[in-house]
């Protein structure tokens, strides 16, 4: 039985639709990461599971329960809000009871939930302040704690660490995945950092416009996106882009001209229905690209150069070649190398690239058309 | 002189600021208020030469059995005027419901407080009229006579009170609404999540956080009573004989119609001892959230 499950849910904000028919099964003790750019819906769709906004149609349920049309009490979830929604004028110990003293729940149970929460998230020195007399990460604790008490079916966080430093970010990141191993809870996790994203979950979801683009592991995802949308959204630097034409097709291989890289050639999904003449999009993880060695093709001169300590990502003008949607406003192409290249700007570079590594995008939708990796 | 000004700009301009307020506070408020009491003191009808009486004017008034029924009627605004926060506050929450037609609802309830309160008088006096009053149509659809409220001594107070209500409640109901509107939204979808609703909703995480305005609401509206003059000017002049006058109507008539400037300046300066308790409590609050803050 999953433990949550979303049937078709529908909603719609006057004439918008901010959800289109979301299908999803979370089993016990998963992890899910909901990622997707602002707008696309993914706290939308947590507070529908929370059941802070109501839905047009559709079905929730939680371990099997039904919960469409109950209220967010009634539905044994706890919910981590991005601005912690502590209680301010409650001290630690009652924000973290306040839901089993709504149950009406004896005083010495909920005493016994608060203490063993605040033992977990070391708060035990905190139980008698105030949340204003907390810092961030403290409050965002108290925050968590306040869900552990009660010790829910499904655990939501809404972007909980978007308010912290980088430094406690990543400290919070890991407490939170030890959390998960430790309790053996089912958790669902709003955010937009991919970072997050990958490495805390079990299971990424990637939202768009109010719809699933794709559900899997974060590996599945990265090395297997369904479509341009999210080869594009998941991994940093982002994916490089070129338009090309399709120039011979053959059963399981098309060759596209590239303009500025002569013709690369791809193997096709078994699915994939591609014709001489289609524009379609080409797409390299930056990592893939080499600079040097034999069989270079495409010449390009070092517009930029960022080193990262053991790692160097170049942006290279290659027109004309050119890279469209990048995330530099640019048509560089960006090259993440796993060394220290001592490179300046205007050096001429041979940029490299296997044809294996390459991804073919087109049809509706942008599908991804080349084999799986 | 520039230099003078660079070092010292940093306590210049809030001097430059206050001081217009300051000015006005000091003359309007303070000076009038030294000179009230310096008056009272003094036996003087407003026009001819001052002849000190020291604390006569005192011992009169405490023994004029009028102060005491305008004190005990100024205690009887008090006590009805502190039904205003909480009635403020109920239709505050009904208002500020997503329902259709409710804007409209709020706009009703926002009428009195652009009436002067002379036009509010007024309309109170038309209801409790005994003949063709709102008051005498609901007791007539009962098969009874509707009682002269403001001709009758121990009604007239509280009659007088019900019509400065209206617009009271509707202060204090705007106060809540801005309040309301600036709850955190997150702070309510943890309370619904955490499964408060209704009553315990509005006990445990609503109330906490309007905690200013209710403070706001007490003070002002306590104030307000203890300062009423208006309504009962309009609508009894503090009649019948005197039974529903108030410390500031019994100044303002001491004063105006008998001329008798010092014996109304202490009044005034009693009231004022009256409303130095709130004011003090007042203040003390403010300064202690904002040394909180």
């Amino acid at each position: 039985m999953p433990s949550l499950e979303l049937q078709q849910i529908h909603k719609t904000y006057g004439g918008y639709d901010a959800l289109k028919g979301i299908n999803l099964s979370v089993e016990k003790g998963e992890f899910i990461v909901m990622v997707g750019p602002s707008g696309c819906g993914k706290s939308t769709l947590l507070k529908t599971i929370a059941g802070l906004e109501p839905i047009h149609s559709g079905r929730i349920s939680i371990d099997g329960r039904d919960v469409t049309n109950l209220e967010p009490g009634d539905r044994n979830i706890a919910m981590v809000f991005q601005s912690y929604a502590l209680y301010p004028h409650m001290t630690v110990a009652e924000n973290m009871g306040f839901g089993l003293k709504m149950l009406r729940r004896p005083k010495a149970e909920i005493d016994a939930a608060v203490r063993r929460a605040a033992q977990i998230l070391r708060l035990e020195d905190q139980l008698g302040k105030l949340p204003r007399q907390l810092s961030g990460g403290q409050r965002q604790r108290v925050a968590i704690g306040r869900a552990i008490t009660r010790s829910p079916a499904v655990f939501l966080f809404d972007e909980p660490l978007s308010n912290l430093d980088a430094a406690l970010r990543t400290q919070m990141r890991v407490e939170l995945s030890t959390l998960h191993t430790r309790l053996g809870a089912t958790m669902v996790y709003v955010t937009h950092d991919q970072t997050e994203a990958m490495t805390m979950s079990d299971r990424i979801v990637v939202l768009n416009q109010g719809a699933i683009e794709q559900v899997g592991t974060p590996q599945e995802l990265y090395v297997n996106p369904c479509n341009l949308f999210v080869a594009g959204f998941l991994g940093a630097p982002r994916m490089n882009f070129f338009k090309g034409t399709a120039s011979k097709v053959t059963n399981n291989e098309a060759a596209v001209d590239l303009p500025g890289a002569g013709t690369i050639t791809g193997r096709l999904a078994p699915d994939a229905s591609v014709k001489p003449g289609d524009i379609l999009t080409v797409g390299v993880r930056p990592e893939a690209i080499s600079i040097g060695g034999e069989g270079s093709e495409v010449r390009a001169r070092v517009r930029l150069v960022e080193y990262l300590g053991k790692e160097t990502i170049l942006y290279a003008d290659a027109n004309p070649l050119v890279c469209t949607g990048s995330d530099t406003g640019t048509t560089d192409v960006t090259v993440h190398l796993s060394e220290v290249r001592r490179l300046a700007g205007g050096d001429e570079v041979q940029l490299r690239f296997d044809a294996k590594d390459v991804y073919l995008f087109g049809g509706s939708g942008d599908r991804t058309l080349s084999a799986r990796k | 002189m520039t230099d003078f000004w660079r070092r010292n700009r940093s306590w210049l301009w809030p001097v430059i600021f206050i001081l217009p307020a300051a000015v006005l506070f000091g003359v309007v408020i303070v000076w009038s208020s030294v000179q009230t009491l310096w008056i009272s003191l003094h036996s003087w009808d407003g026009m001819g030469p001052m002849k000190w009486v020291g604390l006569g004017n005192y011992v009169e008034l405490f023994q004029d059995p009028q102060f005491y029924v305008s004190l005990t009627n100024n205690v009887i605004w008090l006590v009805l005027f502190m039904l205003a926060p909480p009635i403020g506050l109920g239709i505050a929450l009904l208002v500020n419901q997503k329902i259709a037609g409710m804007r409209f609802a709020k706009s009703l309830f926002f009428t009195p407080l652009v009436l002067a309160s002379v036009a509010v008088g007024v309309v109170f006096t038309w209801v409790y009229t005994p003949q063709f009053g709102l008051l005498s149509l609901v007791y007539g659809a009962f098969g009874a006579a509707a009682p002269a409220v403001l001709s009758d001594p121990n009604a007239v107070t509280f009659a007088v009170v019900g019509a400065a209500l209206w617009p009271q409640i509707a202060f204090c109901m705007i106060l809540y609404l801005a309040g309301l509107n600036s709850l955190s939204e997150d702070l309510i979808g943890a309370g619904r999540v955490d499964g408060a609703r209704g009553w315990r909703m509005l006990v445990h995480v609503i109330l906490p956080q309007l905690k200013e305005v209710t403070f706001i609401a007490i003070a002002i509206t306590a104030i307000g009573a203890l300062r009423s003059f208006d309504l009962v000017s309009v609508m009894t002049q503090g009649g019948p004989f005197g039974s529903s006058s108030v410390l500031a109507y019994d100044m303002y008539r001491e004063s105006i119609f008998s001329y008798r400037f010092g014996y109304g300046a202490a009044i005034a300066a009693v009231l004022f001892i009256i409303m130095l308790f709130f004011i003090v409590w007042y203040i003390s609050r403010l300064i202690k959230a904002e040394r909180e803050a």
